[in-house]
């Protein structure tokens, strides 16, 4: 996907004047655009950029580029004369294929980092990076659906402002889990019976809304190969279907007991993830759309997409959009981008991440979860600002159960096990 | 190159202080053309095409192909031949990429409409199937069944040229999994699809050339499967006699979001301006107002005609193979012929009371008495040609039909109701009968697809031995040898001797005992 969601103004091209020299071929391709309107020169709501300097960074990201696409953080990157221009790829994907002509890689969470920063170190550098700011992982469904799970016993609705309107949700994965196999537990009356055990109609969506739904309650994904969402979903799973606790971790001094028990877990999780077919990719941008309650019931997002759905909606319907409900899932996994930079450009946009605090403020302002100094936590900022937005602000999990990642080892081979991903791509540049 | 770069920059420099649209600073020399592989299906977006010139300076070049996985385009080694690909969906393409085994940089995709997959009828077809559907919603195991018994006829494109045509036969064989979930290889191991393609009187390349065709012979039809947009296009060009009813199956459809490719990554930056181009309000107001295909853009409102629930998604099977074989499995839908069954029925006097009580149900139910989905699916249908033979320790009574209508199946029912029993089984004569019947059948007509079905409840105790019979199926010769054998188990049969026989033969052996007579039956239809 180039863009997730329609880009209303036209990002200034402004790199003419540096390219002249260099790259004349640049004012080609600049030109038409230019000519469409000199309003493509403006930033929303704001003055015309200083004519100066720009540097263009090549960036490789994944949905950490919904930061990067935002008109208010374009404008502040302009403000210190760089310009980010995006490559999107899943996470993983970025971590796994070549790098060659990037200034900076941005993956979603820490694996795929881990993978980044262990590949340059084999090659001898040492490379700057900085992690602004994280967001849990989270399920988003829609109210009738969500309702439904209350009824199957999986889901408790978290309080809202008044009866019947909360946006969250928390979800006890174990039991969820016992929806997603695809069988008929006989000990549980609440999963449907039969042939309609674990359907949606089977576990009584039908009588929630009064409309049918035939098909198996599944979590829809993207690629687990290539993305950052469903790797760590899929360190969810693994971690409760390990009972709790992180997968090979047990046996440390015998490596074939340990391997076993890991691909005994990736045997067991597999169809947790296979039932859904193939994978989609951008489960946000269809799950945001207008048909996103008939594309997919469940899928994997993270918060921040979703808050910056209620800010925005809020902004423009000055009220909540109720109909998209999110489900947070005990145990919960937080995840945590990391902006590596790859050359000289790379570190000066890995600075300024890491010390501007406009960029820091807006990154609050789209859902993000920002540690600032002299807090304890990360949610304080958010919550102020969900909460002067009219948006409800999530509660925290009163079980504080985390994921904790498996080593990379183990994570890799559960991946690569549950997608049948080919193998990744050594840079040698 | 430098001065030229000078005097456009010179240009821009003037835009800017003037910030007015009235200059022509040479765009025409300027333009930009990328080469487009697209789906025929998405000719109707030609008039827009203009405007995207004009806004911003990319000519698309079209070049309109049916091709349901891209073939030919990357992984393929060597320079692209085209810059961007604009299928209806990229999902086969995309498995294709993943199982090539290597890793290759995915292309950049970007979803610039939607439609789903459904069914038109004719006022009347329509009429009359909700009347035989509680509550009148209708699924495609009701399309499936009244193509079965004749009262659809349909045009669908062409599987394997289309991917329409794939995404329609992906659709319909979910439902008729009737699992729940994307389809997966035991699903699709046997041909649950034959009574529904049975209903099948009219095909195209891609929905263009479908809806040309229909046309031009709307006799032949009284339904056509095509994605919603192209149904109501073609209502509203008032070109058909009557408007077609658009049907949102009940158990769900496959969603195209005909998404545009990146082939060529050198043309990134123009990719990334027709994206943006395609993706503002306007034009996507525009785009479904043509060609009503449902906006990606929420800013954009459907049309009163784009409100109606487009019900579930369907997911699509993780593997090529899957949809490889069902689109195989399909065939061509010019050219193919029905199947023949020979069902060698076990009436010794075991099965007396209760067991027979439970075959003639079984096949009341695929007569077209089973309301289940799976039923609707799994039912005779017209053309097929059906053989019973009933037997005890001999050949007790024939019955072959073709299917025309109820009567037909009407006179097999009766046949497999009305029969005397006898007191001994000759298991292996009777499947000796059965395949000299069979290589007559595959004599008369090599293309037609020949299984037979043989149903049990004891242990042979009389005829031939089961060398006797092996030694005899090898001198019938390949007419014979492609015949496959699906032996139903039941009551007291020799599960080890039918597993053999059905090894022996390339069939499969069902144990009726785990479900019902009827669940067995079922489970074996289709299966070649």
């Amino acid at each position: 996907m180039f863009h997730a969601r329609p880009v209303t103004a036209e990002e200034p091209r402004l790199t003419v004047r540096r390219a002249r020299r260099r790259f004349p071929r640049h004012v080609l391709v600049a030109l038409p655009l230019a000519l469409a309107g000199p309003v493509s020169l403006l930033l929303p709501g704001d003055k015309p950029v200083p004519y100066r300097h720009i540097t263009t960074i090549q960036a490789r990201m994944a949905s950490k580029s919904d930061f990067f696409k935002d008109p208010e953080v374009r404008r502040l990157l302009l403000k210190h004369g760089i310009r980010v221009d995006i490559h999107r790829l899943g996470s993983r994907g970025i971590a796994t294929q070549s790098l060659k002509g990037m200034d900076v890689a941005f993956p979603s969470g820490q694996p795929a980092a881990k993978l980044i920063l262990e590949r340059e170190r084999r090659q001898g550098r040492s490379v700057k990076s900085a992690r602004p700011f994280a967001t849990p992982l989270v399920l988003a469904t829609f109210r009738d659906y969500a309702e439904t799970l209350v009824k199957a016993g999986v889901a408790t609705p978290q309080p809202g402002t008044s009866e019947g309107d909360t946006l969250y949700y928390n979800l006890k994965m174990d039991k969820f889990m016992g929806l997603l196999d695809g069988k008929d537990d006989p000990k549980n009356r609440l999963d449907g019976t039969g042939a309609t055990a674990d359907t949606w109609n089977g576990i009584g969506f039908d009588k929630v809304g009064g409309r049918s739904n035939g098909g198996r309650v599944l979590v829809r994904t993207s690629s687990v190969c290539e993305s950052n969402s469903a790797g760590t979903y899929l360190s969810i799973l693994a971690f409760v279907a390990n009972g709790n606790s992180t997968p090979g971790t047990a046996n440390p001094n015998n490596p074939k007991l340990a391997a076993d028990s890991v691909q005994r877990l990736s045997e067991k999780i597999k169809p947790l993830i296979n039932l859904q077919g193939m994978w989609a990719d951008e489960q946000a941008d269809s799950y945001f759309s207008d048909l996103g309650e008939s594309i997919a019931p469940v899928s994997v997002i993270y918060e921040h997409q979703y808050l910056a759905h209620q800010i925005e909606y809020h902004d423009r319907h000055h009220r909540q959009d109720t109909d998209r409900v999110l489900l947070y899932p005990t145990p919960f996994a937080l995840t945590e981008p990391q902006l590596i930079a790859l050359t000289d450009k790379g570190d000066r946009l890995s600075d300024l991440i890491e010390s501007d605090g406009e960029l820091r403020d807006r990154a609050v302002e789209l859902g993000f979860r920002v540690r600032f100094s002299g807090e304890d936590g990360t949610s304080e900022r958010l919550n102020t600002y969900l909460h002067d937005h009219g948006v409800q602000v999530p509660a925290q999990n009163t079980d504080e159960t985390k994921v904790y990642e498996p080593d990379l080892k183990v994570l890799e081979s559960i991946i690569n096990y549950v997608g049948n991903c080919p193998p990744p791509v050594q840079d040698d540049q | 190159m430098r001065r030229h770069a000078r005097a456009l920059t010179a240009c821009l420099a003037l835009l800017l202080l003037a910030t007015t649209l009235t200059t022509s600073c040479g765009d025409d020399s300027d333009e930009v053309t990328l080469r487009v592989l697209a789906s025929p299906e998405l000719a109707d977006l030609a008039p827009l095409l203009g405007d995207l010139r004009d806004r911003t300076g990319i000519r698309l070049d079209m070049d309109y192909q049916a091709t349901a996985d891209l073939a030919g385009q990357p992984p393929a080694a060597g320079k692209p031949a085209y810059d961007l690909a604009w299928p209806v969906s990229d999902r086969s393409f995309l498995l294709r990429l993943q199982e090539s085994g290597k890793l290759t940089a995915r292309p950049e995709s970007t979803p610039i409409m939607r439609s789903p997959v459904v069914v038109g009828l004719t006022p009347e077809t329509a009429d009359k199937l909700r009347k035989r559907v509680p509550g009148g919603r209708l699924s495609w195991a009701d399309i499936a069944d009244a193509a079965a018994d004749g009262t659809v006829r349909f045009g669908m494109a062409d599987p394997r040229r289309s991917d329409t045509g794939r995404a329609a036969l992906v659709g319909v064989a979910t439902a008729a999994a009737g699992t729940g979930s994307a389809l997966r290889e035991q699903d699709v191991s046997c041909d649950r699809l034959r009574g529904f393609r049975s209903g099948q009187t009219l095909t195209g390349a891609s929905s263009r050339d479908l809806i040309d065709t229909y046309l031009h012979h709307q006799g032949e039809a009284n339904a056509l499967i095509a994605h919603e947009s192209e149904l109501l296009s073609l209502n509203a060009t008032r070109k058909s006699a009557r408007p077609l009813e658009i049907v949102h199956p009940e158990d769900g459809m496959v969603l195209s979001d005909f998404p545009l490719l990146l082939l060529n990554p050198a043309r990134r930056a123009d990719y990334g301006k027709v994206v943006d181009w395609l993706l503002g309000a306007d034009v996507q107001r525009k785009l479904m107002r043509r060609t009503y295909r449902r906006p990606v853009n929420q800013e954009v409102r459907p049309t009163a005609a784009l409100r109606a629930s487009v019900g579930n998604a369907l997911s699509f099977p993780d593997r090529l193979s899957i949809v490889r074989r069902l689109v195989d499995d399909y065939g061509d839908p010019d050219h193919r012929s029905a199947d023949q069954v020979v069902f060698l029925l076990d009436f010794s006097t075991s099965m007396r009371g209760r067991r027979i009580a439970d075959l003639r149900a079984a096949f009341a139910g695929l007569s077209g008495a089973d309301s289940s989905a799976t039923g609707k699916f799994a039912r005779f249908y017209r053309g097929e040609r059906l053989t019973v033979v009933r037997f005890g320790g001999r050949v007790l009574q024939e019955r072959t039909v073709t299917v025309r209508g109820d009567g037909d199946l009407r006179t097999l029912d009766r046949a497999v109701a009305d029969g005397g029993f006898d007191d001994s089984t000759a298991v292996w004569s009777a499947l000796d009968r059965g395949y000299r019947l069979a290589a007559d059948a595959v004599r008369e007509k090599p293309e037609r697809p020949v299984a037979i079905v043989l149903m049990t409840d004891g242990e042979s105790n009389s005829g031939m031995t089961y060398e006797a019979f092996l030694r005899r199926r090898a001198r019938l010769g390949t007419a014979a040898q492609a015949v496959p054998t699906f032996p139903i188990q039941f009551g007291e049969a020799d599960a080890a001797a039918l597993k053999r026989v059905a090894k022996a033969t390339g069939g499969r052996m069902v144990d009726a005992n785990l479900s019902s007579l009827s669940e067995a039956f079922k489970e074996i239809r289709g299966c070649h």
